[in-house]
């Protein structure tokens, strides 16, 4: 009390101020105000941007981090793998993704989701950047088609894009060739479409292979187009010398198909998914433009070596067919056990056009075979004893009609030529070598040696030309009986011998004369002057 | 039985040069320190209100700062954005359990046990308890002097990002959790400045007598 006595006092002295509470709020609190709005702000902006979360499932989890695999479009990052789990039956796994705002639109059913990762194929090398920074998810939207959050991821790229404008085609074939997914379509040696997928069908041996071809090229692809397999080298020799044809370099090394249309074709553009015949190579694509073919049956009865089926048909040169089958038939009971049965296919579009009625054509085939139109076996390569099969018209061959009602009518043939005239030679040179030509000679030479001998002497011994004449007979004699009556030689020399003993016996009048007139050497005879 | 307190003399020593000056009778505002002329008060002015509002607005920010990634490192086209605690949990799982403590303790714990020690504080003032003057006072002093080294963070984060600037090789990014992280260390630094502890023995002083 004492020590505060003074202050007290003073405190008495003084009016007593008036202390006012403060009620108005301090301006600190725009403090936490702030830190508010902005945390709300900062907020509000996160969970507005966040998009839609989708499912994704792939086969392997190879190269997605939960967190750091993003999903991008056109490099454009539209999402983030948030994370990464095996699906219940462990066959795939879940891939749960983060997709930024306004992704809505474009996540539909058809949409695709694929993991980028470095990759050669098609002749491209791809996904690089993936090597330094990771793999990452590609997506192709989708505008339309039912909206969708859960989708199956593809193990590759899609090689087309669902944006690409173009069409597919279908392409059915033997064989796959040399083609991989992702090779090239060539029109005109340009590249402008891709093989998009290559399978072999559940219910036949064919392979399908889906090709995309891209627009405007897809205009090119015709009703009557055709395909054929482009990969490698096609290499032929023939008269026109060495010939190569390849579509590029790429196509040497990863394959590729090509397709063309005829020059004439009227046909219109090809509907999308449209089936083609996938041909082995240019030639055949050619070849095989003639889709209608009418078979007849060939029977020869002659050799056919040198006949090889795909050997051509042609009619005075120009091919119109081609041999498909060659077989022999066995027949026990019939003239001919053995019998080689051709069987050729014509190609009417070649020479007739394109619409003409089977009863038209049978008439048409029934008048040329009355004319004389047959099929024989012709030789198309003298160095190689190549056969083909010729048609053409031979007026003396032996009358004959074809059989409508048989399976496949047949078509009469004629002997070949060749053949004919191989077998007259042959006669002809038998019955030459039989001919003793040598034996003929010698004894020709011999009655020609007597002969000179003979005539030497009747000039100066006229006795003695009787002995010779006898001689000379003897001599006629035993040619005769050397030389057979058959030969023609020896008619000749018949003849001679004949003539000869006809100057024998004027030579013996002659002799007559002068023995009994010698003066008429010099004066003639007397009867004549 | 109270301390002889300067409030109880009339007195008041500056804040600003240390001067005690002795208060004018009755209302003593407006007036100047005699030394450096700088407006003397007894105590803080407005210091639970002000302190209240800075811890509101820390709590406020403690949020996204731990929500949000601090730094978002960019090496060879991948982006890694860590918020604090990821790289607490990233530190640990790479072995790093020394370092992963002492962040731990600097950017999860400290700021925490700063705001809860000023509410603490705040609540004992108003309420007028005399429970323990010094050891609050001792916490008190705790707060106030390892309240900047929570910035140690903020100082790692920015140095790497000026630094690592390598292009598409490596570059760092401060992350927006960076912002809101600084702000509640500086908050909080602020709160505990202009809380003034000697309310405490004001209340202890009264609640005694």
């Amino acid at each position: 009390m004492t020590a505060r006595g003074p202050e007290e006092r003073e405190r008495d002295d003084v009016a007593e101020a008036v202390v006012e509470q403060r009620s108005r709020p301090s301006i600190v609190w725009l403090i936490p105000l702030v830190a508010a709005l902005v945390g709300a702000f900062v907020a509000y902006r996160a969970i507005s941007s966040r998009g839609p979360e989708i499912t994704i499932t792939f086969k392997t989890a190879e190269g997605l981090e939960a967190g750091k695999t993003k999903v991008k479009y056109k490099d454009v990052e539209v999402g983030l793998v948030e994370t990464v789990e095996l699906s219940k039956d462990l066959s795939g796994v879940i891939c749960h993704a983060r997709m930024s705002k306004g992704a809505e639109g474009w996540l539909r059913a058809k949409t695709l989701f694929w993991v980028v990762k470095p990759r050669i194929s098609g002749g491209q090398v791809s996904g690089l950047e993936t090597l330094l920074g990771g793999a990452y998810i590609g997506v192709d939207p989708v505008l339309e088609g039912e909206k969708s959050r859960e989708f199956a991821g593809l193990e590759v790229a899609p090689l087309v894009a669902m944006t690409e404008a173009g069409r597919y085609f279908v392409l059915r074939s033997l064989r796959a060739g040399a083609l991989d997914v992702g090779s090239p379509v060539y029109f005109q040696k340009i590249a402008v479409g891709r093989i998009v997928s290559s399978d072999l069908d559940p219910d036949d041996d064919f392979v399908t292979t889906r090709v995309f071809v891209q627009a405007p090229y897809d205009q090119r692809v015709r009703a009557d187009s055709r395909f054929w397999n482009a990969s490698g080298i096609d290499m032929s020799v023939s008269a026109d010398g060495l010939k190569v044809d390849t579509q590029s370099l790429i196509s040497i090394l990863i394959g590729g198909i090509a397709f063309d249309v005829p020059d004439d074709s009227t046909a219109e553009v090809a509907a999308a998914d449209a089936v083609f015949p996938l041909y082995e190579n240019h030639d055949a694509a050619e070849k095989r433009h003639y889709t209608h073919t009418v078979a007849y049956e060939l029977h020869f009865n002659q050799s056919v070596r040198g006949l090889a089926i795909g050997a051509p048909v042609e009619f005075r040169g120009i091919p119109i067919g081609q041999v498909t089958d060659i077989k022999l038939g066995y027949e026990p009971t019939a003239k001919n056990v053995f019998r080689i049965t051709v069987t050729v296919a014509i190609e009417p579009e070649r020479f007739a056009g394109q619409n003409v009625n089977q009863k038209t054509r049978r008439d048409a085939v029934d008048r040329m075979v009355a004319g004389g139109l047959r099929a024989q076996l012709k030789s198309g390569n003298l160095l190689t004893g190549q056969l083909i099969v010729g048609l053409d018209f031979f007026k003396d061959a032996a009358p004959a009609k074809i059989d409508w009602s048989a399976r496949v009518p047949e078509m009469p043939t004629v002997k070949t030529p060749i053949e004919e005239i191989t077998a007259n030679l042959t006669r002809v040179v038998e019955r030459l070598s039989k001919l003793p030509v040598e034996q003929i000679g010698a004894d020709l030479q011999g009655t020609l040696r007597s002969l000179r001998i003979t005539l030497e002497r009747s000039e100066d011994t006229g006795p003695a030309l009787k002995a010779t004449l006898e001689q000379a007979q003897r001599t006629l004699a035993s040619a005769n009986a050397l030389i057979g009556p058959d030969s023609g030689v020896n008619s000749e020399l018949r003849r001679a011998l004949l003539e000869l003993s006809e100057a024998a016996r004027a030579l013996a009048l002659a002799a007559d004369q002068i023995e009994s007139q010698p003066d008429s050497l010099i004066w003639g005879k007397k009867g004549a002057q | 039985m109270t301390a002889p307190t300067a409030l109880a003399a009339h007195c008041a020593s500056c804040h600003d040069c240390g001067l005690l000056c002795r208060l004018p009778a009755g209302s003593h505002a407006g007036a100047g320190c005699a030394r450096c002329g700088a407006e003397l008060h007894t105590r803080k002015p407005n210091s639970l209100q002000r302190t209240w509002a800075l811890v509101l607005a820390a709590m406020l920010c403690y949020l996204p700062a731990n929500l949000f990634p601090v730094m978002t490192v960019v090496s060879l086209g991948q982006r890694q954005s860590d918020t604090i605690f990821s790289g607490v949990v990233y530190l640990l799982t790479h072995g790093m359990w020394p370092l992963a403590v002492i962040v731990f303790i600097a950017s999860i714990c400290v700021p925490v046990l700063k705001i809860v020690s000023l509410i603490s504080l705040l609540v004992s003032v108003h309420r007028g308890s005399g429970w323990h003057p010094v050891e609050r006072t001792r916490v008190y002093r705790l707060t106030e002097a390892i309240g900047r080294w929570s910035m140690v963070d903020i100082y790692v984060v920015t140095i790497l990002v000026a630094l690592v600037r390598l292009g598409n090789l490596a570059t760092i990014e401060a992350g927006a959790g960076a912002v809101f992280f600084g702000s509640v260390v500086v908050l909080t630094m602020l709160a505990a400045e202009s809380f003034d502890p000697r309310l405490i023995w004001d209340r202890a002083g009264a609640a005694r007598a």
